[in-house]
């Protein structure tokens, strides 16, 4: 494989990562999965770097990626602390428990309504009844998968 | 040189983008998904993905090497999975793999230093602490939130233009013949042709890449340790604080008891 093909190749791995990473950032709400995409951001970054470095036989790119490594580092850190703090107030994880931060004093913030939950009524299988029918939690309804 | 809109490059890169973007909004958690819907995403992807292999091979800009197919085959169906999965522990788990790919990625490329230390400091320490959040912050079962997207559909579109165009222009450059001449280390053994050995895939790699780092880039070394200690002291000192007001109310709420 020639040196121009294997640029190629790999500009376009990177540009893969960075556009999946791109969607993840854009429509997850779980704010972990939110830094994940982040981070898959930044893989593609790094092999667009290392490849460049590569073509033009240059140590510019690797050091960079180093220091991406560096901050990303330092960038998870101090990310996970405030994500700790806002699961500690909400006990959510979702991105819209930041709208919720803030004095009393001001006024609330709210971009948008996020979706609410699941709308499909789920199927349970069909057996023939016996005995007394247990009470069902709602909770536990939600989380559950469709069966 | 460029690529006209209706050629067949042209064409198969437009039907990998729809593709894509059906494939990413059919696979997002979404409120009404359905077991049938995910198997057309399945499909979709599949199907893009070779597209998108296929238009690279016609713009001559992908190549016939096994390994850097399969490392990077993995990293991105990984990668993927990441975003797609609904609960993010398993998430977190395909980011790992992902790091895996690309790390042979980084390896096939050359650059050994780079590929150890996405597996050491990736996988072996950021990873790690997300699993730790993970742990002290997952509510049971999956919370509505992982189950439902923010607007999946438009966030797939941008995503697949996105790509769309960075393969466009990735493809146009492969396209020019005197490309390759482009490169300064060409340029530099046109220069010099007795010199044909290139710095980056000598047996020193890692030595060479440290006499760069602490030689010529020494000051951006100490900014990057500084960095570091400040974000250290920064979280510390901002989970510290949360602590303490936490434990200066219930100290406060004692003595008013007694």
């Amino acid at each position: 494989m020639n040196e121009a093909s294997l640029l190629n190749n790999a500009l376009l791995v990177g540009a893969m990562l960075f556009s999946l990473g791109l969607v993840g950032m854009l429509t997850r709400r779980n704010l972990i999965v939110m830094f994940l995409s982040a981070e898959l951001m930044l893989q593609g970054i790094s092999v667009s770097l290392a490849a460049w470095s590569r073509f033009h036989d240059d140590w510019g790119g690797h050091i960079l990626v180093i220091f991406v490594l560096t901050v990303a580092a330092c960038e998870a850190a101090i990310a996970l602390v405030y994500v700790l703090g806002v699961f500690g107030r909400t006990g959510i994880l979702d991105v819209a428990a930041w709208q919720s931060l803030g004095n009393d004093s001001m006024e609330k913030q709210v971009d948008r309504e996020l979706p609410s939950v699941d709308t499909l009524s789920p199927q349970w299988p069909r057996l023939t009844p016996a005995g007394v029918q247990p009470e069902i939690d709602q909770n536990e309804l939600l989380e559950r998968e469709h069966v | 040189m460029r690529i006209p809109p209706f050629s067949s490059p042209g064409l198969l890169l437009a039907g990998a983008v729809t593709l894509t973007a059906l494939a990413l909004w059919l696979l997002l958690p979404r409120s009404s998904s359905t077991r049938a819907a995910r198997g057309v995403g399945y499909v979709f992807g599949t199907v893009a993905l070779v597209a998108f292999i296929m238009s690279g091979r016609r713009m001559g800009c992908i190549g016939d090497e096994v390994v850097f197919s399969i490392v990077s085959i993995v990293a991105v169906v990984s990668g993927a999975a990441t975003i797609l999965t609904r609960s993010p522990v398993y998430s977190a788990i395909w980011f790992a793999l992902s790091l895996a790919g690309v790390s042979g990625v980084l390896l096939v490329l050359g650059a050994q230093f780079l590929g150890v230390a996405t597996i050491v400091v990736y996988a072996g320490a950021i990873l790690v602490m997300f699993l730790f959040v993970l742990m002290l912050a997952q509510p049971s079962g999956l919370a509505p939130y992982d189950r439902v997207s923010n607007e999946p559909f438009l966030s797939a579109v941008s995503g697949a233009v996105l790509l769309g165009l960075l393969s466009l222009v990735i493809g146009r450059m492969s396209l020019n013949e005197n490309f390759s001449e482009s490169s300064a280390f060409a340029g530099f053994v046109a220069n010099n042709p007795a010199l044909l050995e290139r710095q980056l895939l000598q047996d020193d790699h890692v030595a060479r890449l440290g006499s760069q780092m602490f030689g010529r880039h020494l000051v951006s070394v100490e900014v990057a340790g500084v960095l570091l200690l400040v974000s250290l002291i920064g979280s510390i000192a901002i989970v510290s604080r949360n602590t303490e007001s936490q434990s200066k109310t219930l100290l406060r709420g004692g003595l008013r008891d007694e």
